[in-house]
């Protein structure tokens, strides 16, 4: 434990002296300071492995917690490190199963499809038929993606999660976050680490995602095969297609990048709005197209959920994006759980109509993220706690608003989502409960118009 | 006592023809307005939601004088959603059971070495 916390502190330290030269010695202008020092954070949680890669994904969607060259810097972040030999990766499975391999499946390749930093992804072929939780059955012969948590991945992240809160404090005193409440943002980091080590979950949830989307065949997920399926190995259906940032070639065998933008847009929206759970964790490597214009979701390692009424919150705050509304944005944001001091309720309010009125791009279309992530930092600026899952959501919208403009640049991805909120307001216009709130006040409305 | 009676239903029956002639107004606005007009503001987006209420109101009036002429009607043809959560949930417990049955294999294999 204390040579990790020397490897962790010299990794660090290492990092920070060789920025100092472009940061200017500490007396270059503050962006280009911040941008070195950021380099230097995220080439050190590189180097430092798997817990530090998924803090520096964290970090990438706060923007509210730190500066935004951080954000830019964690965002920018890669999760490739070299594969692990396939010894390796056959030892975990032998220790989950007490087989080899080839005695589960019909084949496995040992040449790794893609490795990260928690888990590595190998093909393997259905040795028997499987009927999947949802949908028809998969044939013997199918191809599968056999997820394979890294030995000594989950380990090594939880020790080092331990040892990165004395590392929190130091971020903390070197002023690189604006609010920064570490211990908070660790518990968070563990929690959704646990998550992600244990790979049923993720299992489940795509399961869960084939069945909400049954009735769309251009959404899809691999559906996951349960008996040779455990904690630390997920065997599922192979996607196959083009990654969203491989899409030149995509586009070239003739992708529908509008269908695209505006089914894939709609598709997350759905999530949000309907079903309240969601792939927290979308960027162009975690979503698939078919060349029949089929987008498939991979890793939902990541997953937002959303109760009823944080749902009809979160539509009131859409809503108030179209209608330019601060005081409806605020109201319904407070019901989201963040909580304006009352001595900041103007200051706040009068910048939140500024955000939203710079909204519309010059060709007409909204610009989400400007409002989003603006409205995030707005609240970090006036230290105002921001509820994680609030952060993730508004953060999710943005990078699905990003990754539809980056297929179809003119899309308004408020458009798509005003379907959904109209239903949801719709809905709840009907619900009995607020008739019955509302209807005299309306009478009584009615009867004044009509006495007038 | 009988003018006044007369006088509350009169009043009553101008609030409903006063709040159908505006909703009329409003299904004929939001119709001329299409998906697009719904942004531009609340009354906007009423007129909209009226129109949308419209066109689900004609398809019920479809639907109810098919099935008053013995036909079946498109949501009859839909699957029942409880029915199809039902058959979710079966199927995930079966993936569990799968999943549990693959472990005591495991646990039973490595007992036994």
């Amino acid at each position: 434990m204390a040579s990790r916390r020397l490897t962790i502190v010299g990794t660090v330290a290492r990092h920070l002296i060789g920025a100092l030269p472009a940061a200017g010695f500490g007396l270059a202008p503050g962006t280009v300071r911040r941008t070195a020092f950021a380099r230097a954070w995220r080439r050190s949680f590189e180097d430092l492995g798997p817990a530090f890669i998924k803090l520096g994904q964290l970090i990438s969607v706060r923007p509210d917690e730190f500066s935004d060259e951080l954000v830019a810097e964690m965002q920018s972040m890669q999760d490739a490190v070299p594969a692990l030999p396939a010894a390796a990766i056959r030892a975990v499975i032998r220790s989950e199963f007490g087989r080899e391999p080839e005695e589960l499946w019909a084949s496995f390749d040992d040449a790794p499809v893609a490795s990260a930093s928690i888990a590595q992804v190998h093909r393997a072929t259905l040795a028997q038929p499987y009927k999947p939780v949802w949908g028809v059955e998969l044939p013997a012969g199918t191809t599968l993606a056999i997820k394979v948590v890294r030995p000594g991945a989950a380990e090594s992240i939880r020790a080092d999660i331990a040892i990165a809160r004395s590392l929190m404090e130091r971020v903390a005193r070197m002023r690189i976050s604006r609010r920064f409440d570490p211990i908070a943002l660790l518990d968070e980091f563990a929690l959704t680490v646990d998550r992600e080590l244990d790979l049923r979950m993720e299992g489940r949830f795509a399961d869960r995602f084939t069945f909400d989307f049954r009735d769309d065949p251009k959404v899809v997920a691999p559906r996951t095969v349960w008996p040779t399926t455990t904690a630390r190995v997920l065997a599922m259906e192979f996607m196959t297609g083009w990654r969203l940032s491989e899409i030149e070639t995509a586009k070239a065998h003739g992708v529908d990048c509008y269908a695209l933008a505006v089914h894939g847009a709609t598709a997350f929206m759905r999530q949000v709005f309907v079903y309240g759970r969601y792939h927290a964790d979308l960027h162009p490597a975690n979503l698939f197209v078919t060349p029949d214009n089929t987008i498939a979701y991979l890793d939902f390692g990541i997953v937002g959920f959303l109760t009823d009424e944080e749902r009809m919150n979160i539509t009131q705050v859409m809503a108030a994006l179209v209608y330019r509304d601060p005081d409806r944005a605020l109201k319904y944001s407070a019901k989201l759980g963040v909580d304006v001091p009352a001595d900041r309720v103007e200051v706040v309010r009068t910048a939140l109509g500024g955000l939203l009125d710079g909204t519309y791009r010059p060709d007409g279309t909204r610009d989400f993220a400007h409002f989003g992530l603006g409205f995030l930092k707005l609240l970090g600026e006036n230290d105002i706690k921001i509820p994680s899952g609030y952060g993730l959501l508004i953060k999710s919208l943005a990078t699905v608003e990003g990754v539809a403009r980056a297929l179809y640049p003119e899309i308004d991805i408020v458009e798509t989502a005003k379907p959904f909120t109209t239903r949801i307001l719709g809905q709840a216009m009907g619900d009995p409960a607020r008739l019955y709130e509302r209807i005299p006040a309306a009478i009584r409305a009615a009867m004044r118009e009509i006495v007038a | 006592m009988t003018d006044d009676v007369m006088r509350f239903f009169a009043a009553w029956m101008l609030t409903h023809e006063a709040a159908d002639e505006g909703l009329k107004a409003a299904v004929l606005r939001g119709d001329e307005g299409g998906p697009e007009g719904m942004g531009g503001g609340p009354d906007a987006f009423v007129d909209g939601l009226a129109a949308m209420v419209a066109e689900e109101k004609e398809k019920l009036k479809r639907d109810l004088e098919a099935r008053a002429r013995g036909e079946e009607v498109s949501i009859e043809t839909q699957p029942d959603p409880a029915l199809e959560d039902l058959r979710f949930e079966v199927g995930e417990l079966r993936g569990r059971l799968d999943n549990i049955e693959s472990l005591l294999e495991t646990l039973v294999r490595k007992s036994g070495s």
